[in-house]
């Protein structure tokens, strides 16, 4: 090589090395603000919901007839970009007005670099539930930060067709389930569509499993002040529960993503689907004849309390960006948002389970789900309480019970490294 | 021409270097040594993150563990991938007439972009509707019909296959331009000597070789080490099953963007500057290393 080309070289190594490193720096860009005097205003809110951007328009609507001088201009960004979108324009002065945010854990970065004004001077949620409640406090400070929009909840759902085919009705006793279960195999059909390829999936498949085994909301004030921790031997029972079950989930598991159990569900070649309220539209556009129903698990035997569950937890919140010029239109606005009139326009027209009481839904699934969980709600626990810090309680679980299903571990083990690993940050509250 | 008018006709250039390359690398650098809360920087706290990154759970057993599927991954491409594509350009030199044609489609799969690959591969692989495991079984192979993804200890494999599934038509493209620059005389001269096709390329065409695989091993280098991609479109951010596929490029975003703890930006930049040093050291080395290699064997 001559020494020109070995400079070369050196040079192109060094820029690739360096493009690697700028790549990861976050850049500020700008975003248009809301701006106006106090009459006129338009309040530039931002959200991730590219998918209902005609729906928000819709809401907004009836709120700006109401309050005329008032203008919303609804922007979404794509999802996966948006937690960037949504650092670098907050910290610009023309940043948004009114912001959709993450919840629990995720929120946290947002609230400590002091981007969003405190809101409980604002709106009162005391009669909120206080699952979605914590979802937009700040876990410093406990102050609220945010307005929550929507929920979901984790059940199952089952394929209606399926079960008459095969002269079953939704079990109403863990040995019931078993039966269920069993029976559907021997039918030839995939018990459980469930995707364990994709780690995310599996402390929601654990908790539509077994919720009531660790004791649900019980274990969750157990281990939050620390009487408790996940070497307990009712959660490890909890997490063996999912081993149990591993005969009626699909052959080599860990390896089926979770758009193929989407897939096995939807086409009929699985009968029960564990998840959350959010996957109810994509199973009906994807297969509009599936008679769907849905169902709260049994509680497993040798549970602490044999009631069932439906696990829930807050999908997102809006908050007001503190360097927005037009504050009091944006109070005015989330204060709209915790009313029951944006609730029920969020169920008719998002088609989202609200985070606002007692709104109704068309929906005759959405509406079971709601009911299911006003009647016997239980945290999702490692969402709720175990994202505030690194490593995730939900990676530490998704990614153990990977290897429980991969037989390299047992149920015993994946909990006593969930422990090690989140006691890295979290304290118990004594 | 003085000094300073050769600088005056290099400064836009340099500026704009500065501007884009230079200035954000050093701001990305400088995020390390900070605390932060959220996007707020904090107090200066010198080597924290770093000594983090080698204390504390989970990057005492996720990063060492990720360096070592990037260092599988690197040498795995290069036996793979780069060996498979010298043999191809080889073979593909001989072939005067169809040589552009097949150099093309070998290089079209890297015009794709590796999230569309991996899916792509993903749904290929799937053991519940892949038509890999189908058409093995079809062929009596039914031992065959792995969980490929779905299994530690093939997940990592199946990322260095379709990782040089798709750039094997990198390496040839670049021999295939390097043997082109391989005097013809020279291999006529040594078959008239006698020397069989093997000694022709063994002891001419090889060593006239070095610099290309050289910069193919470096380019390598670089490019395994950054992996990011592919392994995030095969086994998502948490490098699926089990933490078989993780890299450094997946712990850094993982640290980055989906961590509920506030001091995200400043462990994740220590990330980025660990990774860089690795980059440009081990490729500075590789190039001295390589250098003295290539003066012995073309002495």
């Amino acid at each position: 090589m001559t020494n020109k080309s070995r400079r070369h070289l050196a040079a192109l190594t060094v820029t690739s090395a360096m493009v690697a490193l700028a790549a990861c720096s976050p850049s500020s860009s700008g975003g248009s603000g809301g701006s106006g005097d106090a009459k006129n205003v338009t309040l530039s809110v931002y959200s991730w919901r590219t998918e209902d951007v005609a729906a928000y328009n819709a809401i907004f609507d009836v709120y700006t007839k109401a309050h005329p001088g008032t203008k919303v201009d609804f922007k979404a960004f794509k999802n996966t970009e948006y937690n960037l979108k949504l650092t670098t324009d907050l910290t610009g002065s023309k940043g948004p007005d009114v912001v959709q945010v993450r919840s629990y854990g995720q929120l946290q970065p947002t609230i400590a670099s002091k981007s969003l004004l405190p809101l409980d001077d604002v709106v009162d949620l005391s009669k909120w539930d206080a699952n979605v409640v914590k979802s937009a406090k700040g876990k410093a400070d406990g102050k609220l930060y945010a307005v929550p929009l929507a929920q979901q909840t984790l059940q199952m759902y089952y394929n209606k067709d399926l079960f008459a085919k095969n002269k079953l009705t939704p079990p109403t006793t863990w040995a019931e389930f078993i039966a269920v279960n069993d029976t559907l195999k021997k039918a030839g059909v995939v018990p459980m569509a469930v995707g364990a390829k994709d780690d995310w999936t599996l402390p929601m498949l654990h908790q539509v499993l077994a919720a009531p085994r660790f004791g649900a909301s019980a274990f969750e004030t157990a281990v939050m002040t620390g009487k408790k921790t996940f070497n307990d031997p009712d959660w490890v029972a909890s997490v063996d529960v999912v081993k149990q079950l591993q005969p009626y989930l699909p052959e080599s598991v860990v390896g089926v993503a979770y758009t193929d159990a989407q897939i096995l569900f939807t086409s009929g070649k699985a009968a029960m689907f564990p998840g959350g309220s959010f996957e109810l539209g994509f199973f009906q556009k994807q297969n509009p004849e599936l008679n769907m129903g849905v169902f709260q698990v049994p509680a497993p035997v040798g549970s602490p309390s044999m009631d069932p569950t439906t696990t829930g937890y807050a999908d997102g919140a809006f908050g007001i960006s503190a360097k927005s010029d037009a504050q009091d239109a944006s109070k005015e606005l989330v204060k709209w948002m915790a009313t029951k009139e944006f609730g029920q326009l969020v169920a008719d027209k998002v088609k989202q389970l609200s985070a606002v009481p007692g709104v109704s839904y068309s929906d005759p699934l959405l509406q079971q789900m709601s009911e299911n969980y006003t009647k016997n709600p239980t945290p999702y626990l490692l969402l709720v309480d175990f994202r505030y810090g690194l490593p995730s309680g939900s990676v530490l679980l998704g990614t153990g019970v990977q290897e429980m299903l991969l037989g390299k571990k047992d149920a015993a083990k994946v909990s006593t490294d969930l422990q090690t690993g989140v006691s890295q940050w979290f304290k118990p509250t004594t | 021409m003085s000094r300073r008018s050769g600088f005056l006709f290099v400064a836009p250039a340099l500026l704009l270097f500065g501007i884009f390359v230079l200035y954000p690398m050093a701001s990305a650098l400088s995020y390390a040594f900070f605390a932060w809360q959220g996007t707020t920087r904090g107090g200066f706290v010198g080597l924290e993150n770093f000594v983090a990154l080698f204390t504390q759970e989970p990057f005492t057993t996720q990063l060492p563990r990720a360096f070592g599927h990037n260092i599988a991954f690197f040498v795995g491409t290069m036996l793979i991938q780069n060996t498979l594509g010298l043999g191809i350009a080889v073979l593909l030199h001989k072939r005067a007439r169809t040589r552009r044609m097949l150099q093309t489609l070998y290089a079209m799969p890297y015009l794709v972009s590796p999230i569309v690959i991996g899916y792509l591969w993903t749904l290929l692989l799937s053991p519940t509707f892949g038509p890999v495991n189908a058409l093995l079984r079809k062929v009596g192979l039914d031992s065959l019909a792995l969980p490929w993804l779905g299994d530690p200890s093939t997940a990592l494999w199946v990322v260095v296959l379709v990782s040089a599934w798709q750039w094997v038509g990198f390496p040839v493209l670049l021999y295939g331009a390097a043997l082109g620059g391989v005097p013809e005389e020279l291999s006529e001269a040594a078959r008239v000597d006698g020397a069989s096709h093997w000694q022709t390329f063994r002891s001419i065409v090889f060593p006239l070789l070095v610099p290309a695989i050289g910069t193919v091993s470096i380019l390598t280098f670089i490019f395994a080490m950054e992996a990011f991609a592919l392994p995030y479109a095969l086994g998502g951010s948490t490098g699926s099953p089990a933490g078989a596929t993780d890299f450094i490029s997946l712990l850094f975003y993982r640290t980055a963007f989906e961590n509920g703890s506030t001091n995200a930006i400043g462990i994740s930049s220590a990330i980025a500057a660990l990774l860089f040093l690795v980059i440009f050291g081990g490729a500075v080395v590789a190039t001295r290393v390589l250098r003295r290699h290539q003066d012995r064997v073309a002495a």
